[in-house]
């Protein structure tokens, strides 16, 4: 048997040994080849280009977040089988997309993000999520790869591009939507509104819109309230809101069972003012017909899509092609319908557009190209709706359609 | 090599030193020839196995549960953000040292006070009131706005490597170390701890509350103890938890990510201080080998995962060699074989009495 002495002092030696060794191979770790301005950025070959994105795909958001990555894969995947992506340098590109789930959680979402990041991502792209792309954003400047097109209401994601200058969002922030509710209203001339609204930032982003835009008109906000996500009714703030007798309600609440307790309960009051709700709890299935949204003079929203589940767009020539290549590729994803599904799916065709004008296989052409798409119609948006990536401090799609519920589903506002 | 030879090699001090340098050299190596993803898993772990440390204190020690570790985290990662981000006044080269100090004061005071409370419950009216820790820290972290960043939290860059590491190390270099060597203290802290008078105490107040009442010993007194240490534990681990990933939300207290850390302690092996690193590799690695194999299917991988462990070693896997052998020996029992005897060394009992006691009796239970 061997001397325990010997074979610990031995073991010393080698493991000083180790480190010194590696304490002077170790140090030149970490060039990215980054040296030259014209060399190929990461993840870019003639023939192929990587993203990757982390959204949520278990959890509670988690049917949100498969939709977030389902639309995206299924446009990327569909033109790969048509034979790959033209770039504006001449070449034709097979693109391809790594998913890793993140749960919503922010610690993970950074450890997916360094891990593309390490694998060659050429780009981040389309992440859902307002934490996880918070955690992501100082991370992604001071990596050079860019975090674009992320499908997230806020606003901080877009405004401060000097500082942030790798990343933005390709949504309507918040803040349009309600301003574009207070913008109706105001046309309206008096009407009386009650307001409830999330105490956060997203309920903030929103009553800040919309009084920015009825600041001046006739509309007076005679009542508000504002709730905590982890509420488990809202009864009593509608109760008190109710007591203002108000002719509208906006109610941004983005809790969906809470939503649809603000419809039943205001009617069950016999308080019937027109309903706003937000994009993200109008959805007429779970939303607007379980809270009988029929009993209102008017339910009306934002959309920015066709909703290539609704029978109305059934004839799309847009809703067909999605639909034949969901089925083919996104199906393996998620099979459940959310809106996110068709922001993706349109977010798909405004990287096609920037890949045209990519003449260099950089990052910084990438973006510079991503950055000079204008009044472009992507597919599954509403006629009207563009993509506009000119002013890089606004996320690529401001258009807002409002919409009226008309029973079945939504149509334009009467 | 039998278990015999084993127990003998580790009760060797020269072993012991050289395998104590060996890790230690792996600790320092690794990062530098790591890839800054790989820096980012391994810092990680270390903040999650000194949260689990916590946990494993008040849980597998005390034997009291906690299902609130996520809001010592999170207060103690807000603890530095603010800190960090306000402008307080405090000299440059203190703020570091001072929010560790502060995180961890602060979370234990908070902890204690809970405790006082808490601690005359039992059971499951116990396991209630910690559960509503992290269910009122997120509103509150969200109200609280100027000093949380409210839903979208807060980004902050510190902890950069200094300049006179310039050229030599870089910022995720210099925050794993940073957090590896807070990391290694609060084992061997706790490692005192429970070997000591206080971990004594604490298996007492576990097994039978009377016996300690006869012993002197106040189960009261020790079960806010172990609350308060085990907060301080979460709260150093929530200023570690910045550090590694730069930004704190509502998200990091999630309800979630406290049970998890409960999932990961029992894996690892409860009332073990070298299972609790187990624990936390799996809390870190397992979402990512999940990842690997399908990312839309991590919620059932990472669930066969853990029904896997809890099947084949029900003691955590700081148990699998004594499972490994025990395996062993029924096989060579069944195949006619004379199994050599091996009583337990009753050195190695102190460390994992939990685990072990509990496989004593089964043992028993299946010769009778």
């Amino acid at each position: 048997m061997m001397n325990f002495r010997n074979a610990g002092r031995i073991s010393g030696v080698v493991a000083t040994g180790a480190i010194a060794a590696l304490l002077i191979t170790g140090c030149s770790r970490g060039d990215d080849g980054t040296g030259e301005p014209d060399a190929p950025s990461p993840g870019i070959t003639d023939t192929t280009l990587s993203l990757g994105i982390s959204s949520p795909l278990s959890g509670p958001t988690a049917g949100p977040g498969s939709c977030s990555v389902a639309g995206l894969y299924t446009y990327l995947e569909a033109k790969n089988a048509d034979g790959g992506f033209e770039f504006g340098d001449g070449n034709t590109r097979e693109v391809t997309l790594t998913y890793l789930d993140d749960v919503y959680d922010p610690a993970k979402a950074v450890s997916n993000f360094r891990q593309m990041v390490d694998d060659g991502i050429f780009a981040y792209v389309g992440a859902l999520g307002t934490p996880t792309n918070a955690a992501i954003l100082p991370i992604a400047q001071e990596e050079e790869v860019p975090q674009v097109l992320l499908i997230t209401g806020a606003t901080m994601f877009s405004s401060n591009q000097e500082e942030n200058p790798y990343t933005f969002g390709l949504l309507p922030t918040y803040y349009s939507e309600g301003f574009a509710f207070g913008e109706l209203l105001a046309e309206r001339g008096e009407v009386t509104v009650a307001t409830l609204a999330q105490n956060d930032d997203y309920g903030d982003d929103y009553l800040a819109g919309f009084e920015a835009a009825i600041d001046g008109s006739d509309v007076q906000i005679v009542a508000s309230a504002t709730y905590e996500p982890s509420d488990p009714t809202l009864d009593s703030q509608v109760t008190e809101l109710a007591a203002s007798g108000a002719d509208a309600l906006l109610s941004a609440v983005s809790v969906t069972p809470l939503q649809v307790g603000v419809l039943t309960k205001a009617q069950s009051l016999g308080w019937t003012p027109d309903i706003f709700l937000p994009s993200n709890t109008s959805t007429p299935a779970t939303v607007v017909v379980p809270g009988n949204g029929a009993a209102y003079p008017a339910v009306y929203s934002t959309s920015l899509t066709k909703v290539p589940v609704s029978p109305a767009f059934a004839e799309d020539e847009d809703v067909i092609a999605y639909n034949e290549a969901f089925e083919l590729y996104g199906k393996t994803i998620t099979e459940t319908y959310t809106p996110h599904c068709a922001w993706s799916y349109a977010e798909g065709a405004i990287l096609e557009q920037a890949f045209l004008k990519m003449t260099e296989p950089t990052r910084a052409n990438f973006l510079e190209a991503l950055h000079s798409i204008e009044d472009f119609q992507a597919p599954l948006l509403l006629d009207g709706i563009t993509v506009n990536t000119t002013d890089p401090t606004l996320p690529a799609i401001q258009g807002i359609n409002l919409v009226q519920f008309n029973g079945q589903g939504y149509g334009p506002v009467q | 090599m039998n278990m015999n030879t084993i127990t003998k090699l580790t009760a060797n001090l020269w072993v012991r030193i050289a395998f104590g340098v060996v890790v230690a050299a792996v600790l320092v190596v690794l990062p530098l020839i790591s890839s800054k993803f790989v820096n980012y898993q391994l810092g990680l772990m270390a903040v999650f196995a000194v949260a689990i440390l916590g946990l494993n204190i008040v849980m597998g020690y005390a034997g009291q549960v906690s299902l609130g570790q996520s809001a010592f985290l999170g207060l103690g990662a807000y603890i530095a953000a603010y800190l960090v981000t306000a402008d307080l006044g405090i000299p440059e080269p203190l703020v570091v040292p001072v929010s560790l100090v502060l995180c961890a004061v602060i979370p234990a005071a908070v902890g204690l006070v809970v405790a006082l409370a808490a601690a005359r419950l039992r059971g499951l009216a116990l396991a209630m009131v910690t559960i509503a820790l992290p269910i009122i820290g997120i509103p509150l972290a969200k109200r609280f706005r100027e000093y949380t960043g409210g839903a979208q939290g807060t980004t902050v860059s510190w902890l950069r490597a200094p300049d006179w590491a310039e050229g030599f190390l870089e910022n995720d270099q210099w925050r794993y170390y940073v957090v590896v060597l807070i990391a290694v203290l609060m084992f061997l802290l706790a490692r005192n701890l429970v070997r000591g008078r206080m971990g004594r105490a604490f298996r007492i107040v576990k097994e039978n509350e009377s016996v300690a009442i006869a012993m002197g010993i106040s189960p009261y007194r020790y079960k806010v103890m172990a609350f308060t240490i085990a907060s301080l534990f979460g709260g150093v681990a929530g200023f570690m938890y910045l550090g590694v990933v730069q930004y704190t939300s509502p998200e990091t207290l999630s309800f979630h990510t406290s049970i998890n850390m409960v999932a990961a302690m029992v894996i690892g092996g409860s009332a073990s201080i070298l299972g609790t690193i187990f624990g936390a590799i799996y809390f870190v690695l397992v979402p990512s080998v999940a990842n690997e194999v399908d990312s839309s299917l991590t919620a059932l991988i990472s669930g066969a995962i853990l029904l896997a462990v809890l099947f084949l070693v029900p003691g955590g896997v700081v148990s699998l060699p004594r499972r490994i052998s025990q395996v062993a020996r029924g096989l060579a029992r069944r195949r006619g074989g004379e199994a050599p005897q091996n009583p337990s060394d009753p050195a190695h009992a102190p460390v994992t009495t939990g685990p072990e006691s509990t496989e004593k009796n089964k043992g028993k239970r299946q010769g009778q």
